[in-house]
């Protein structure tokens, strides 16, 4: 205990000039960093920005105004494989949106029941059916063969691309 | 060729007169047009660099969409043939008039046409009330009927008293194997087995932890092997193990002096003696044994402890033991 007195006395006149000076400058200067943007769209001056419904709720409102764009159950507590799901979602979501090039209106919903995958989005009526019915074979075919399970596809297509806006910022 | 030819106009339109700038032009330029401009009330435009006319766009031919199927639905259909299965919603198939999102100042919710948020969530239009009775109806011929004299949960407790607990996991995932479903429980109550006294204080050791004191139930985990079955013998093993090794006596038990003993006996102890010896005073028949609410009376006030009640008690069984009138 001897020791710790003599610490004490040497280090805290050293302590105390510190925090003097530290009150001296206390006032901070530097700009505000913690500000979020990710999912919020700004206004335009023309205020034509198509916004669709999903745009239009931030995401604090994600389960009250609207909900998950990924259903499955690995995010629930101690479920198994959530990191391996989450990279899955992220590649189909790219994969559909290449395949569908310019088509996809909506974001891509994807539901998890047991090993089967559904798909959901709304497509644009902008190529023939026998495209779309092609494509919706191979992107069925390809993803259940890198995800080694089913897929389903359930798309909704709409006439126009402002079918689905839900309104102009 | 056409450049030279239009060099050559050019000096033409320069030198002589529009007439025959006009005459010449029409000649070489735009032969095939000639009939149907001699006639037309408009100026003629004097294409000269004879640009190469813009490919008309081809027009594509799209067929036309049919009117969603809800339109053509009779009111007494099969639904279930029209929505069999879980499915995400698709608003040309039903034909109910539904609405869903937030909007402000009291406008209409957005429509079931091009709404995203209809086909997020999970609906359970393939489980309406008919479909289930149809379902049920179906798997109905696999069923059997319920055991007869196991109608209430007494008779079969008292019949089968080992249960066993398993989870079974349903999650959304490639594989439908879960780690925690090899987990089995086995839980029994302590009384329906059968014991004496050197078995039961055996079996309560070699159990420890697994007795709950409390609701006298017995519980075996089984966890440590790969799988579901194995762990369910294992249990089993354990509990037919225990309650086995508890009959048997090792040659070292009897070597349990008074300094071992966990709980205070009045069989073994010192208090029987001087009870007997205060009963046979001066008696030279039969040996007279002290009663055995008198031994109870004892061993609760030594091993709980003297308390109001175990004092009383006490008193009462040595006044009643030596015939003295309260």
């Amino acid at each position: 205990m001897n020791f710790l007195k003599k610490v004490t006395l040497q280090v805290l006149p050293k302590a105390e000039a510190h925090l003097s000076l530290g009150n001296n400058s206390a006032i901070h200067t530097s700009s505000v960093c913690c500000r979020v943007q990710s999912g919020r769209y700004r206004i335009t001056v023309k205020r034509d920005r198509p916004l669709t419904y999903e745009m239009a709720n931030p995401p604090h409102f994600i389960g009250h105004r609207k909900s998950w764009n990924s259903w499955n159950t690995s995010t629930l507590k101690d479920a198994l494989r959530p990191s391996q799901t989450a990279i899955e979602d992220v590649f189909i979501r790219k994969f559909i949106t290449g395949t569908w090039h310019a088509l996809v209106c909506s974001e891509i919903i994807i539901k998890r029941q047991h090993n089967t995958i559904r798909i959901a989005a709304i497509i644009r009526q902008a190529i023939a059916q026998r495209k779309m019915y092609f494509l919706i074979g191979y992107t069925e075919e390809l993803l259940s063969y890198w995800m080694q399970c089913p897929v389903t596809l359930e798309f909704q297509t709409v006439a126009d691309k402002k079918d689905v806006v839900f309104k102009y910022i | 060729m056409t450049t030279n030819l239009v060099r050559l106009l050019e000096c033409n339109i320069r030198n002589s007169k529009a007439t025959v700038a006009q005459r010449t032009m029409r000649v070489f330029s735009s032969q095939q047009e000639q009939s149907s401009v001699e006639d037309d009330e408009e100026f003629r435009v004097l294409n000269l660099r004879t640009i190469k006319q813009q490919a008309r766009r081809r027009v594509i031919k799209k067929d036309a969409v049919p009117p969603p199927r809800t339109t053509h639905m009779p009111v007494d259909q099969d639904w279930s043939a029209v929505w069999s299965g879980p499915r995400s919603f698709h608003p040309a198939s039903v034909p109910l008039p539904l609405r869903q999102g937030y909007t402000e100042r009291g406008a209409a919710a957005p429509s079931k046409y091009a709404n995203a948020e209809l086909m997020k969530i999970p609906n359970f239009l393939h489980l309406t009330p008919p479909a289930i009775r149809q379902q049920c109806e179906a798997i109905k011929k696999f069923c059997t009927p319920w055991p007869k004299g196991l109608e209430s949960e007494a008779t079969w407790k008292a019949i089968f008293p080992v249960e066993v607990i398993t989870t079974d996991y349903c999650h959304s995932l490639p594989t439908i194997r879960h780690p925690e479903a090899r987990r089995v429980t086995i839980t029994l109550n302590l009384v329906d087995l059968k014991f004496d006294a050197h078995a039961k204080d055996k079996f309560l050791r070699l159990v420890g932890e697994r007795y709950n004191q409390e609701t006298g139930v017995l519980t075996f985990t089984a966890d440590r092997c790969p799988t579901r079955k194995q762990n369910y013998d294992y249990a089993l093993y354990l509990l037919t193990a225990c309650y086995h090794e508890s009959f048997v006596t090792e040659p070292w038990e009897a070597s349990k002096s008074e300094a071992d003993m966990e709980v205070y006996l009045f069989e073994r102890n010192k208090a029987k003696l001087s009870a007997e010896a205060i009963l046979n005073w001066n008696v030279n028949g039969e040996k007279q044994a002290p009663s055995a609410t008198y031994a109870e009376s004892v061993e609760k006030l030594i091993n709980e402890g003297e308390n109001e009640y175990n004092i009383a008690k006490y008193k009462e069984e040595v006044l009643k033991m030596l015939k003295i009138a309260n």
